[in-house]
């Protein structure tokens, strides 16, 4: 179970002039200090899949590097399994799988080694990382290009490493911050399908996405944030029941409706 | 820490750039360049040296042995006349190379005439021989003409050589041969070793700091249950590593391909000097290397840890070169010696100690102050990138 509660993250801004005309109308922006979260609060069950939706630059990475442990919150709590997160980040790190949005790998190692050199920082025994990158390889359609090197790989085929590489160590929840964007049809469905297998190992997941015909296909619950706060939370029911007609529409009603749930 | 020492190392034997820096450019460029300079350098010194020479002569009637040897000299060609006796149009025409002119008290015996001014005109910007091929010639006439003064004023032969040198100073030299070239190769060897081992540390440095960053895979080594101090230390380690050994290929390299390339006499003295410093100040000279790794590799990757981006963290580098050169160039300077103050500066220091060591008089106890000055320095860089790799932002500045 994943459970954030009343987060909130502000950075001091650095040069206040070279903000645009945009960022500087941005509610969030008071005085030095941009808010970039102000107040996020959700749930996800074991088993359960969460999505995280919002406009660009409404705070969904920002939220989520939070419970990775990359950045400490100004406000609010982080619980995963029942682990504190703030109070205990390298037990936090154990229970955790996360891909970020803007992760990379190292060009001079192969696939296998990538993901060889996250398993054994995680403690993960030689002979574990080897029958999970067999899995895992099995899942993600990964055996044809595991071992060359990983600076020849096309987008799919990074995002396919990186995701293995964030659950080499059997993490207890996941998070994944944009898996699909950038990918082709048949990559992104190899990776709902990864998704929908952690579901049936009972691992919460969240992910953040563009895309409301994945939430449509694997989500159990919704969130909504803009401007660093909840628009909207609730089951994928209560959201499709937002409007009468498209998914589409339901996300832009919880955008214009103030204060939302 | 061995696990990501070991992944980076691995990494960094991948890279073919790193590879052709590290092994490649030393084993084959330098020789090659320096084969190449001494080859046209010496062949150059070659034609001036056996170039046959224009040359016109005034006053011939003077000094006929001075006229007989040039022309009976098949190195040597007079130009008969010379328009206008402009010698100097002449010269800068290059019809000819040089001018002699003897005055008329040539021909007389030194006694009566007195000293005699040879003129010699010539170009002498660039590189000629002209005036030490003509030395041989005119050292004879010198000879010549002391004995006849000599002979005509009866002096002994002790009269004679006290006549020419009045006083002469007999050196005794305490310091040995060791000593003495020690203190003139002394400072050099400190400067190329160090800069061949911060140019052997830079890349990986940048590469491991903000290559790491860049490339995004930050953010995901953070986020896994390592402790920081793990992180740093094995990536200073492989930084270290790669500037030691960077710096040793390239010195082996000098040293293997200056014996091959090296003439038999300098090679008898290379050996000889080699063969005084004693093995055990030979291994400590390159241990020294591990002190200056060490601060050198700190640094580096504080500043790459520190750089936002792989350009940001190359122009930091290329200025840490003109700290870095600071140092060393005050080891090199007289009175800075090992002792006192000096031996706890650091850089300097281990450059005055190579000096020492090469020369045999190393005082041990400052290798205390040496590995005190180098400790702090380089935790204090280590700690600064542990500090910094804990703040967020490393990864969002």
């Amino acid at each position: 179970m994943i459970e954030i509660h009343g987060l909130a993250k502000k950075f001091a801004v650095a040069n206040p002039k070279k903000l645009s005309e945009q960022e500087k109308q941005d509610p969030r922006l008071k005085g030095r200090f941009f808010h970039s979260v102000e107040d996020v609060s959700f749930k996800c069950d074991a088993g359960k899949v969460l999505g995280l939706l919002g406009p660009n630059g409404a705070g969904k990475t920002t939220t989520l590097r939070m419970l990775s442990t990359a950045i400490k919150p100004t406000a609010g709590s982080l619980m995963i399994k029942g682990v504190d997160v703030l109070a205990n980040p390298i037990e936090a790190r154990r229970k955790l799988g996360f891909l970020s949005g803007s992760t990379g790998l190292y060009g001079r190692l192969s696939g296998r080694e990538n993901i060889t050199y996250f398993g054994r920082l995680h403690g993960v025994s030689e002979q574990e990382i080897r029958q999970r990158i067999d899995d895992l390889a099995d899942l993600l359609d990964m055996h044809s290009f595991l071992d060359r090197r990983c600076e020849g790989y096309s987008t799919g085929m990074k995002q396919k490493v990186s995701i293995a590489r964030a659950v080499i160590h059997q993490p207890e929840a996941v998070i994944l911050d944009e898996p699909t964007t950038g990918l082709d049809i048949m990559a992104t469905q190899t990776v709902l399908n990864f998704i929908r297998g952690l579901k049936e190992k009972g691992i919460p997941v969240i992910f953040s996405t563009h895309h409301l015909d994945e939430v449509d296909e694997l989500c159990d619950s919704v969130t909504v944030i803009d401007k660093g706060r909840n628009r909207f939370n609730g089951s994928l029911d209560e959201f499709r029941g937002l409007s009468s007609g498209s998914m589409h529409e339901s996300f832009m009603t919880t955008l214009t409706e103030q204060g939302g749930h | 820490m061995w696990l990501v020492f070991r992944k980076e190392l691995m990494e960094l034997l991948r890279d073919r750039k790193t590879l052709f820096f590290m092994i490649a450019l030393p084993i084959a460029l330098f020789p090659l360049i320096i084969g190449v300079v001494g080859f046209f350098t010496s062949k150059a010194m070659d034609e001036a040296q056996t170039k046959v020479l224009k040359y016109s002569i005034v006053g011939a009637q003077y000094a006929p042995q001075i006229t007989d040897a040039l022309r009976q000299s098949d190195e040597f060609d007079l130009v008969e006349s010379v328009s206008g006796d402009d010698f100097a149009a002449a010269i800068r025409e290059e019809t000819l190379d040089f001018a002699l002119h003897i005055p008329a008290n040539y021909a007389q015996p030194l006694l009566e005439g007195g000293q005699a001014k040879i003129q010699l005109t010539l170009n002498d910007a660039g590189l000629n021989m002209i005036q030490q091929r003509l030395k041989k010639i005119i050292d004879e006439e010198i000879e010549r003409k002391r004995k006849q003064a000599f002979s005509e004023l009866e002096l002994s032969d002790d009269q004679q050589s006290a006549l020419l040198e009045p006083v002469v100073i007999d050196k005794q030299d305490v310091a040995d041969k060791r000593e003495n070239w020690g203190e003139k190769v002394g400072g050099l060897v400190p400067y190329i070793l160090f800069i061949l081992c911060l140019q052997g540390a830079m890349y990986p440095a940048t590469d491991m700091g903000a290559g790491e960053k860049e490339r995004g895979t930050l953010e995901t080594l953070l986020i896994s249950p390592i402790e920081r101090h793990h992180l740093v230390l094995g990536k200073f380690l492989t930084i270290a590593l790669a500037g030691v050994t960077s710096a040793l290929i390239t010195v082996a390299s000098m040293a293997i391909w200056g014996l091959v390339l090296g003439q038999g006499m300098a090679i008898t003295f290379v050996s000889d000097f080699m063969a005084s410093i004693g093995a055990i100040d030979f291994v400590l000279m390159f241990l020294m290397l591990i002190p200056i790794a060490a601060i050198f590799a700190s640094l580096l990757l504080s500043l790459s840890v520190y750089a936002r981006s792989f350009k940001e963290a190359q122009s930091y580098m290329g200025a840490v070169v003109f700290v870095v050169i600071m140092p060393i160039i005050l080891a090199t300077l007289p009175g800075v010696d090992l002792d006192g103050g000096w031996a706890w500066v650091p850089i300097t220091n281990v450059a005055l100690a190579i000096k020492e060591l090469i020369k045999g008089t190393m005082d041990y106890y400052a290798l205390i102050a040496i590995f005190a000055s180098t400790v702090a320095i380089a935790g204090a860089f280590i700690a600064f990138s542990i500090f910094w790799f804990n703040r967020e932002k490393v990864l969002f500045r």
